[in-house]
């Protein structure tokens, strides 16, 4: 017996729910039935993951409803990578076609169009959480040695920490996903009554989120638009930090350029790379 | 029953893992929640082969860059062994991904040096989808010449020999040989020992009929690196007609006394207390530890 048609078997199974095809392979067809047993287990370990993956959506549908959005997702996009760490990469996505449809038919389960962004916001904490540690952190120290060697440390080019991620929601879902996050029914209440006024007022606005993570924990907060340009700068390759802080002055003119760098040193946001100074520490 | 008669490979990996764990007693599946009461543990000089407390992990759970998961694995490496358990290699088919998924586990390997590294004799991926859950292999010939290619790449990607577990059954699948057989090929052919999960075996016999007195003899000792105890629950549909690898209760009494059997045929190995579902305070499992820790020390008296 060749192992690639009982694997095909299997495989069909365990997507399909389709068990005639191990027909062949089981011993005793009364059995067959047990094959639930694999089913279920992959089911379970991958709805499982996305539950842990994306709490406060799970908290904000309830956990039932999060299971049978979560099942239909693993039936679309199955796990690839042999480890459930970080699965779920399309699930906000898929969830806004998943609201989409849902609003074409009439009495079914309707979702709220920010639940995308929910999580979103699920997904960063969880990246976030999970980044690489670094070593290279722009702190005061580094900051003072460049300045006693007589370089101008504004001119040194710095990035963000891996830990840093940018992201735009819809305006108001940032504190909804605190709320959640911080079991605050009153934010929810009061924020949903903020988000349908901003939503009516002005649709295309949105919050601007950035998270970090600092001594083992994640922290998140909304940037202003001037906040959003520094960090935006440097992201990726990073930029000279003077430069990036005057994009933010263009936007603002009384942008406090000391008080938001000294914020980024004390949260470890920015890298830098100190061999180009012959630093040793 | 037809017997097999395939090649030895001779292995160019080192034989250290298989002995690496000699100096360990009874360990713990490793849970975050534990972290507190298990850095709090009193520092205990362990002077005597055979008894120190070690801890598990599943490998794939900590392939992430960075962050608060591996600080305290490291934490936890500061005072204890660790042992790797690979629930994601798929060794029984589709290798294509593997060495994208080695290199996370090499990674982990160099870092924590751990001193046990084993894996699953089953399947889980196919054709690009990963079904996150220990997938049976049929006993054949075909299947057993998958799963050793999958075992030489694991153990060469990784540099180390490997322990492969016998898998939970629920139905028996057509095959060409028993169980031990099949483990036992695979580990002389590959050069992996072997990992011999008594609660796998205990609800094997309930599920399918084998023999677990039979099914222990046919293992040789010196393959043996490490031993698993867990807790089963019945189906909820089928009840006890069905027992399932639940990991979620406290280790049944049947599977101690398989212990205590296995330990007599084995010799002293490494024991660990699985619980990976409704986790009970950390006081409770280190009971449950103790009860295993104390097999091997009457195994030990027994040989004295």
């Amino acid at each position: 017996m060749a192992i690639s048609s009982y694997i095909d078997a299997f495989s069909i199974y365990l997507r399909t729910g389709d068990v005639s095809g191990m027909n062949d392979f089981c011993v005793n067809a009364e059995h067959l039935k047990r094959m639930s047993v694999y089913r279920n287990g992959f089911y379970k370990g991958c709805v499982d993951a996305l539950a842990a993956n994306f709490p406060m959506c799970e908290k904000f549908v309830g956990s039932n409803n999060f299971k049978d959005i979560a099942r239909i997702y693993v039936d679309h996009y199955p796990p690839e990578k042999g480890t459930l760490v970080g699965y779920g990469l399309n699930f906000p996505d898929f969830l806004d076609d998943f609201i989409t449809e849902l609003k074409k038919q009439p009495e079914v389960l309707k979702l709220p169009t920010n639940l995308t962004d929910l999580a979103r916001l699920d997904y960063a904490w969880l990246m976030s959480l999970m980044s690489a540690d670094t070593n290279q952190a722009l702190t005061a120290e580094k900051v003072t040695w460049l300045m006693n060697g007589g370089y101008d440390f504004t001119q040194s080019v710095v990035t963000l920490s891996a830990s840093v991620i940018l992201l735009q929601v819809r305006v108001g879902t940032l504190m909804q996903w605190i709320a959640l996050k911080t079991n605050s029914s009153e934010i929810v209440q009061e924020e949903n009554s903020a988000n349908e006024l901003a939503q009516s007022e002005n649709s295309l606005s949105s919050d601007l989120v950035m998270l970090w993570r600092v001594q083992g924990s994640v922290q998140v907060r909304a940037l202003s638009s001037p906040e959003w340009a520094v960090m935006h700068a440097l992201q990726g390759e990073g930029d000279v930090l003077e430069k990036a802080f005057d994009t933010a002055l263009v936007l603002d003119s009384d942008f406090d350029v000391s008080d938001v760098f000294s914020a980024c040193i004390q949260n470890e946001i920015l890298e830098i790379d100190m061999t180009k100074y012959n630093h040793n520490k | 029953m037809e017997q097999v008669h395939l090649k030895v490979n001779e292995s160019p990996l080192p034989s250290s893992s298989l002995i690496a764990g000699a100096h360990l007693g009874a360990g713990l599946g490793l849970k975050a929640e534990h972290l507190d009461d298990i850095l709090a543990l009193p520092a205990v000089s362990e002077t005597c082969t055979g008894s120190h407390l070690w801890f598990e992990v599943h490998t794939e759970n900590y392939f992430v860059a960075g962050g608060p998961r591996l600080s305290y694995l490291r934490s936890i490496r500061e005072n204890y062994d660790l042992s790797f358990h690979g629930v994601g290699g798929s060794l029984g088919y589709d290798h294509q991904s593997m060495p994208e998924h080695l290199k996370q586990v090499k990674t982990l390997i160099d870092e924590f040096q751990p001193a046990l590294v084993s894996e699953h004799a089953v399947w889980s991926r196919s054709k690009g989808a990963y079904f996150a859950d220990l997938m049976p292999l049929p006993r054949t010939h075909d299947a057993l010449q998958s799963l050793v290619e999958g075992i030489d790449r694991y153990q060469l990607g990784i540099g180390q020999r490997i322990l492969i577990e016998n898998p939970s059954n629920y139905l028996d699948f057509t095959s060409e040989m028993d169980e031990p057989q099949f483990l036992v090929e695979a580990a002389h052919r590959s050069g992996c020992g072997l990992l011999i999960d008594i609660n796998n075996l205990y609800i094997s016999s309930k599920n399918t009929g084998i023999d677990v007195v039979e099914y222990l003899s046919q293992i040789p000792a010196d393959l043996v690196g490490e031993i698993h105890i867990a807790g089963h629950d019945p189906d909820p549909e089928l009840g006890q007609a069905l027992l399932i690898d639940s990991h979620a209760s406290a280790v049944d009494l049947p599977v101690w006394a398989l212990l205590e059997h296995a330990l007599s045929l084995f010799g002293h190995k490494p024991v660990l207390v699985e619980r990976d579902a409704n986790i009970p305070p950390f006081a409770e499992l280190m009971h449950e530890r103790q009860t295993a820790q104390g097999y091997l020390e009457q195994l030990r008296s027994n040989a004295a």
